[in-house]
């Protein structure tokens, strides 16, 4: 079910609207050995940032298919009650104005710093930046492996090229079934209501004998923005 | 620029032992050149001794100055009779500068006590042992520190025994910081520590426990790994053991344990994060615990703290079978996250580590377990995920009150089932 909220939030592309999981209401899973599993749910999510009064649940339905072992789970989601569209957009563009006025180069290593804080300041920064982990969390994920977002290790860049803020940065995300903690460097191009631009390439885990393999991962963002 | 003007005066009062009680600072405002003549003609009047922080320009521009106790009548007279509006900024000089040098200290100082020890940031190693020596300190009748041991790299490692008394009482065991970047966990248990000596004569179940058991709290268990999130990587879980033939560094300790060791559910490359070790007890993080609960012999609840993900486990983590207690393990589980719950409404789920988590060998509690310890539990602490390892400080004592809650439960279950 975790997997649900990355790719939800990938798809929404806006860094005001993120979801989380509150509760999964129903569940099945599916298994044919040969080809893969597959799962169908009922869940309710909730804002990420919550705000006081506000209405925060958010039901959703999805079905969810891993093809053995492999990552990239394909996941058809439908949800209801969520943050009027109109709304959503005005959040994220007065995001993106803040964003925008940031002084470049940032200062900043790690977000949050070691005792779990976030400048008020830099807040904007996590959100943008999980909602590209999202992609890549997604894109990662397996009947087996599932991910958070850890921490930002370091911003490399930030800088607005003809007004899309271009942002290159190394997070690291935390496997749980293996406890692993994986560094992945993200670079993403976003303007509100245009679809999100995603790079990445994540480090692997060392063999036993030497260093580390890598991987290469690389893609381009769907480029329709769907209602829900 | 404020800030700037009180640092010198707080230095020529440190300095020069200058008193400035009673002094108030003025904001003058002139409406006219007329006016500002006026104020300069009082700023010659020397037996005043005023201060003048900013002094007077243009007409419209604000003018503050600092005038002592026996000035002031005299100063607001003559204001008044000029027809000069002012508002008093600082009501007492002295007062604020003894607030800002008591802020200023207090954020070097260390804690006096473990009363004034700030439970609710994250400490470093020292902090925490500093704490310990303190409790003991104050608490010489019901706490004593214990070493059973020394990591890998040499550091102490302290268990604190709480006990009114008694020959080798049945003991209740509680360990936190087992894996190093789980910070909430030994945050968590200097609070319990904390928490234990102030219910005792206070609380009426806790005061019952420690009249017939003890209680023992190992709260940093991997004090190299804690060092290592300190100084190198946040994110640092294992020991700090060098491995024979690798170049990576460390085994988990929660994978080293001789219950199913080096089955499925743990990991043989060293660069894992649950590398289970050459060996059984090959990590004398776990070495020193294993020896110490076997020349005990009278443990009999055993709850080692992690975090995160909110469960409340017991065993078996290495096998699907259940374990032949499962029932009473199962329903003490479902009291004591009730009982957590009633705090904050935190959810905690239950059930044995395969289950409700993952397979994992060589753990903790189903070593513990093996050993006869029925009441073997594990936690997973705050939070789900949204922060994860980094849990923000403001989070630190309500996990803990909530915690304390459970762990209550479980201790008062063990009280009353004697085995």
């Amino acid at each position: 079910a975790r997997s649900k909220p990355h790719f939800f939030n990938f798809r929404a592309g806006s860094p005001s609207a993120l979801r989380v999981l509150a509760a999964v209401l129903e569940g099945r899973a599916t298994v044919n050995p040969k080809k893969g599993c597959q799962v169908d749910l009922v869940f309710t999510t909730d804002h990420y940032n919550p705000e006081v009064g506000e209405e925060h649940l958010g039901k959703c339905s999805a079905r969810v298919f891993f093809r053995n072992q492999k990552p990239r789970p394909a996941i058809n989601v439908t949800c209801t009650r969520l943050i009027e569209k109109n709304k959503r957009q005005e959040e994220d563009y007065l995001l993106y104005k803040h964003m925008k006025q940031l002084k470049t180069p940032l200062d900043v290593t790690s977000i949050p710093d070691s005792h779990g804080h976030i400048d008020p300041s830099l807040k904007p920064i996590w959100d943008l930046a999980f909602l590209g982990s999202s992609y890549v969390m997604w894109e990662k994920t397996t009947q087996f492996l599932h991910y958070y977002m850890a921490q930002i290790s370091s911003v490399n860049q930030w800088k607005t090229n003809d007004d899309t803020i271009d942002f290159d940065y190394t997070v690291l995300l935390h496997e749980f079934s293996t406890q692993e903690i994986i560094p992945c460097r993200i670079h993403l191009g976003w303007y509100p209501g245009k679809p999100l631009k995603v790079k990445y390439h994540c480090q692997e885990l060392q063999t036993p004998e030497e260093a580390s393999g890598t991987e290469e991962g690389s893609a381009v963002a769907p480029t329709e923005l769907n209602n829900f | 620029m404020r800030g700037l003007l009180v640092l010198s005066v707080l230095l020529g009062a440190v300095l020069g032992k200058e008193d400035f009680s009673g002094h108030q600072v003025l904001r003058l405002s002139t409406a006219d050149a007329a006016q500002v003549e006026k104020v300069k003609e009082l700023e010659d009047l020397e037996h005043l001794q005023l201060d003048f922080w900013r002094g007077p320009a243009q007409p419209g521009s604000p003018i503050d100055v600092r005038v002592p106790f026996r000035s002031i009548q005299a100063v607001k007279i003559f204001l008044e009779a000029h027809g000069i509006g002012y508002t008093t900024m600082i009501e007492d000089v002295q007062a604020l500068l003894d607030e800002e040098q008591e802020q200023m200290f207090a954020f070097q100082a260390r804690a006096r006590s473990s009363d004034t020890f700030n439970y609710a940031t994250y400490h470093t190693l020292e902090e925490i042992y500093g704490f310990m020596d303190m409790l003991v300190a104050e608490h010489p009748q019901l706490v004593s520190k214990l070493q059973i041991g020394n990591s890998y790299e040499g550091r102490p490692i302290y268990v604190l025994k709480f006990s009114t008394g008694g020959e080798n009482r049945p003991a209740i065991w509680i360990d936190t910081g087992i894996h190093s970047r789980e910070w909430v966990t030994q945050a968590s248990g200097v609070w319990f520590a904390k928490k234990i000596t102030q219910d005792y004569g206070q609380d009426s179940t806790l005061t019952a426990i420690l009249d017939s058991m003890d209680i023992l709290l190992e709260i940093v268990t991997n004090p190299d790994g804690f060092a290592f999130t300190h100084s190198k990587n946040r994110m640092w879980r294992k020991t700090r053991s060098l491995t024979a033939g690798s170049s990576c560094v460390g085994v988990d300790p929660n994978r080293n344990w001789d219950a199913g060791f080096g089955m499925a559910g743990a990991s043989s490359n060293p660069c894992s994060e649950t590398y289970h070790g050459k060996f059984a007890n090959s990590e004398v993080e776990v070495k020193s615990i294993v020896d110490f609960v076997k020349n005990h012999g009278n443990i009999k609840a055993f709850i080692s703290i992690h975090s995160y993900s909110q469960l409340l486990l017991y065993p078996y983590g290495y096998k699907a079978e259940a374990a032949p207690d499962r029932d009473e393990l199962d329903q003490l589980a479902k009291s004591a996250v009730t009982a957590l719950a009633s705090l904050y409404g935190t959810k905690f789920k239950y059930g044995s580590i395969i289950k409700a988590i993952y397979q994992a060998s060589g753990s903790t509690i189903d070593w513990t377990y093996s050993q006869g310890i029925k009441y073997s539990f594990t936690f997973e602490l705050r939070d789900t995920g949204r922060y994860g390892f980094l849990l923000p400080a403001s989070q630190i004592v309500p996990t803990a009150q909530e915690t304390w809650l459970a762990l209550r439960t479980i201790m008062e279950h063990t009280l009353q089932h004697p085995y």
